[in-house]
């Protein structure tokens, strides 16, 4: 019997392909509130995630008891320079209260951050504004990027990426990957 | 009298040791400082002062706890345990709430809180 060495090339090239070739097995998660679905994304293979969810948080200072909406928060299993948080804020509906909302978490985020571009986009088909800049955090510089993503329904998505000088540059592409994979569900 | 091939032994075992030495200080071996316990991003993530100051801005009202009784959750498939007698160590009192993360750098032109009546 013989055999075409066309097709037995043919053969070993899939055989090579599909052992070589990384799989990509991305993990997709959900931010719900209430029970409801608000928009979804993919982690990346060996990333840690946080779920939080809502709760209550006093002020110990002021006592003030106040809701917290969920954030959920995703970060390479080895490498803490990189992090990733999402939340959707309860009441805040469009971009602008976003960015409102942002200015009012931005000084527990960042020390002395300077603002290099902001710039207007479409994340998972949905309008977005993005903010990127600089600052430190515990005497460690960073750059930070932070996103208002428009959901259905008068909705926000408010992401905000880190990466702590010092971290690897091709989690830029891991962390675009997840913007990549943003989806919203209602 | 130590021939040269007991040397060339000694040599290699020497360099190999080293090689393992020199393995344990490899970069791949990273080391995570914090797991989940105490994440700054995420604990300041939780907050902000996005509710508070809504009388002079536009802003909405803080958003309320659910209010109202959850539905009832169905049978889960796994039954649970029959109590566990009492131990002999008391529980500890429940924890404080949670201590506001300080603040990476001060509010600026921050309007003062109102005052409560």
């Amino acid at each position: 019997m013989r055999i075409p060495i066309g097709s037995a090339l043919a053969v070993c090239a899939a055989l090579w392909l599909g052992g070589v070739t990384p799989a990509s097995a991305d993990t997709p998660i959900t931010y719900s509130d209430s029970g409801r679905g608000l928009f979804s994304f993919a982690v990346p293979d060996f990333w840690v995630v946080r779920t939080g969810g809502p709760r209550e948080i006093e002020d110990t200072e002021l006592g003030d008891l106040r809701a917290v909406a969920r954030v959920m928060a995703i970060r390479p299993v080895t490498d803490d320079n990189v992090w990733m948080g999402f939340v959707s804020p309860a009441g805040v509906a469009s971009i602008e209260g976003g960015l409102r909302y942002l200015e009012d978490i931005d000084k527990f985020l960042v020390e002395d951050p300077v603002v290099s571009s902001t710039s207007n986009t479409r994340i998972g088909g949905l309008p977005a504004r993005v903010i990127r800049g600089t600052g430190n955090r515990d005497g460690r510089g960073i750059n930070f990027t932070a996103t208002v993503v428009d959901l259905p329904n008068g909705r926000v998505a408010v992401v905000v990426a880190i990466l702590r000088n010092g971290a690897d540059p091709a989690y830029v592409d891991e962390l675009n990957a997840v913007f990549a994979s943003f989806r919203a569900l209602q | 009298m130590i021939s040269k091939r007991i040397k060339r032994v000694v040599l290699a075992l020497s360099l190999g040791a080293a090689g393992f030495t020199l393995s344990a200080c490899d970069g791949t071996s990273v080391g995570v400082r914090y797991g989940y316990g105490y994440d700054p991003f995420y604990d300041s993530m939780l907050w902000n002062d996005y509710y508070r100051w809504g009388g002079s801005v536009n802003r909405p009202p803080k958003p309320k706890p659910p209010e109202g009784k959850p539905p009832p959750r169905p049978t889960p498939p796994i039954a649970k345990p029959p109590p566990r007698p009492t131990p002999p160590i008391a529980k500890p009192p429940a924890r404080p709430p949670v201590a506001r993360p300080p603040a990476a750098r001060p509010p600026i032109h921050r309007p003062a809180p109102r005052a409560r009546r």
